[in-house]
């Protein structure tokens, strides 16, 4: 298992150089100039421009600039700094927090709602609350993110303030601590409830027909223990797999939710530095998140083991 | 015959009058959307202390259904039993509120699956499987239901049991684990095991050990065996008495002898001459000519006449009844004499 897991993360560093490499030759090829940005609408003095370039090492070839950039980060674990001299490092730090509240907000949102209502709709199979919860799945997939965003931070943000009085849901901002994060959290959760409710489904209607469930009813034991033991536990694997995997998605995806609900997470900074063309910033994002990919599949991978006996990692 | 009301658990101790297990009449139906499955019509078969019966048939007779009927594990719907009794002890279990059929399923009443390593759970140790049966119905704590869990694969037999009783069903081969199913089904002593083709996923030779093992513990704990089995090699060195199926009926039951050397039903003579034998080396192999019937659509008159040899007009009319030949034998053939002396030609 500890060779396992150690030859997992070497195998994480050509991916991590890859990831960070094309992120970087992307953003080198947005159209604009980063000094030029720098200066708003006014235009730079040429040599002022001139040094800039020089320093920030921007007339070097690519992969000059790429090898400058990537052996701060290894050796150093300097993330660089921004074109306003501000380390990258410090500007992903807070915005990091208010990004991983909203994913791990999102997360438990998913495994309690989607786990929830997969299990009562796979026990209710071919029922009305079967077909209720599947039809509402499909809505939630349906829509895109930026409409449930919208429309249910003007109902449960606006409007329930103004008619009921009740300030449960802030509108936007992080500035009701843990509060301010469930609206958001649901909305970007919606999509992954939804699919974790069928997979659920799924996963457990197909378990109750396993060969073991019979013999568990056989042995003579209640109703639930046969459910909630034999069944339960094998119907979890996939689903530990879907949720673990999942995280990275949150994490990555949330700019939309961000950007509704003005969280100042590293989503809305991604939107803003790409907007800026802050090169560093944005690959310093983005290598980050590759990062928790990485991991997040790792444990998912050593969870499998664990859940399931049959796997072996040698 | 005393009616029962829900909930009355069965009697322990003596027997009295009652057969120990007596199915009677049973019937069960699947209604599915393509029509309604008729997979046992009107069973009746009983099984007594220590002994063996053994329930042959093909697949589809419906010998399964009736022993999953018995164990209370159908799943209802799309099964109906709108017809039968299932008496153990002279209570009829399709009386019994299905909190009083939990007490008797697996502590009284037990069974073997054909499939071990489908049928033990995958993430649960052996020990933790076997155990269950003690934490759950006796109350044990987990150690002394482990040290019971490992007593009971020392006693089928399970080398290095302390050691092994921590390993997942996946580790074992298809013997061991035949032996760990056996193991925990017999761990709270029930009266009755139904063996569900017990051997047919193993080896010749690991089969007649199984085979052995139920022999042996069945003679230490006098419990009735009713073995499911297609297979006719593995009846004859075990079973006391035989119940042929055919169509979700009994065609043909007898002491284990009788059927071998004198069979009274096409459909059970069909099965013995078509059993590969050493003497008839290089002839060609009997079989029972045409397919199982579709159970949705059962033959008219005698389910098996489209394939029988002995067919007469009557036979497509008439359902035969089950003429008893004599106090312990019984054949539901029209011309079960004919069968019974065309044998002695």
């Amino acid at each position: 298992m500890g060779r396992y897991v150690i030859r997992r993360l070497i195998q994480a560093i050509p991916v991590l150089l890859g990831a960070t490499l094309l992120i970087f030759l992307i953003v080198f090829a947005l159209p604009g100039d980063p000094i030029a940005a720098m200066f708003g609408d006014k235009r730079p003095d040429a040599a002022v421009a001139a040094v800039l370039r020089e320093q920030y090492h921007l007339n070097d070839p690519l992969l000059v600039q790429y090898w400058y950039y990537i052996s701060g980060v290894l050796f150093h674990g300097d993330f660089g700094v921004n074109f306003s001299d501000i380390p990258v490092s410090e500007i992903m730090a807070g915005k990091f927090q208010v990004t991983l509240n909203l994913a791990l907000t999102a997360l438990t949102m998913e495994a309690v709602i989607g786990v929830g209502l997969g299990l009562w709709a796979a026990l209710r199979r071919g029922k009305a609350t079967d077909t209720m919860i599947l039809a509402s799945t499909l809505l939630l997939i349906s829509v895109p993110t930026l409409v449930t965003g919208f429309v249910l931070q003007l109902l449960l943000g606006v409007k329930l303030k103004q008619w009921t009085g009740l300030d449960i849901f802030p509108v936007a901002g992080t500035f009701a601590g843990l509060r301010s994060y469930l609206l958001p959290g649901f909305v970007l959760a919606g999509t992954s409830i939804a699919y974790l409710t069928r997979l659920t489904r799924t996963s457990l209607a197909e378990t109750l027909r396993a060969d073991y469930i019979r013999t568990a009813t056989a042995k003579g034991l209640s109703r639930r223990r046969v459910i909630g033991r034999h069944g339960l536990r094998n119907a979890l694997i996939p689903l530990v797999t879907f949720l673990g995997a999942d995280l990275g998605n949150l994490m990555g995806g949330a700019v939309i939710t961000e950007r509704i609900f003005n969280l100042q997470g590293i989503g809305n900074q991604l939107f803003t530095s790409v907007y800026l063309r802050e090169q560093p910033v944005v690959v310093g994002i983005v290598t980050a998140l590759v990062l928790i990919y990485i991991l997040a599949n790792l444990v998912v991978d050593l969870l499998y083991a664990v859940l399931d006996p049959r796997i072996r990692y040698e | 015959m005393k009616s029962t009301s829900t909930g009355v658990l069965p009697a322990e101790g003596g027997l009295g009058d009652h057969p120990l297990l007596a199915v009677e009449d049973l019937h069960v139906e699947f209604r599915t959307r393509a029509g309604v499955v008729r997979a046992v019509n009107g069973v009746t078969y009983s099984v007594g202390p220590g002994e063996t019966l053994a329930v042959l048939g093909e697949s589809g007779s419906g010998k399964s259904v009736t022993a999953q009927a018995i164990m209370g594990i159908l799943d209802m719907p799309p099964a109906v039993i709108p017809k039968g009794e299932i008496r153990f002890r002279g209570t009829d279990l399709l009386k019994l509120s299905e909190e009083a059929r939990t007490q008797v399923r697996g502590q009284r009443i037990a069974m073997i699956f054909q499939d071990a390593l489908s049928a033990l759970n995958p993430v649960f140790t052996v020990g933790w499987q076997i155990s269950e049966m003690f934490r759950v119905h006796r109350g044990m704590s987990k150690g002394e239901a482990m040290k019971k869990a490992v007593e009971l694969m020392d006693r089928v037999r399970i080398p290095a049991a302390k050691q092994r009783v921590h390993d997942y069903p996946h580790q074992f081969s298809g013997g061991m684990r035949q032996r760990i199913m056996i193991a925990m089904s017999i761990a709270l002593d029930p009266e009755v095991l139904i063996a569900d083709e017990p051997t047919t996923a193993l080896d010749v030779t690991v089969q007649a050990q199984i085979m052995e093992l139920l022999a042996e513990l069945q003679r230490e704990s006098q419990m009735g065996l009713i073995l499911i089995t297609h297979d006719l090699g593995v009846v004859a060195d075990v079973a006391d008495k035989i119940a042929v199926m055919y169509a979700g009926r009994i065609v043909e039951h007898a002491p284990v002898h009788d059927i071998y050397r004198r069979p009274a039903h096409p459909y059970t003579k069909g099965l013995l001459e078509s059993i590969p034998r050493v003497d008839l080396k290089g002839q060609d192999l009997y079989a029972i000519s045409g397919l199982p019937p579709n159970l949705l659509e059962l033959p008219t008159g005698c389910s098996f006449h489209p394939r029988c040899p002995y067919r007469q007009d009557n036979c497509v009319t008439d359902v035969p009844p089950l003429h008893t030949i004599s106090g312990t034998r019984g054949s539901a053939c029209h011309y079960w004499r004919e069968v019974v002396d065309g044998e002695r030609q």
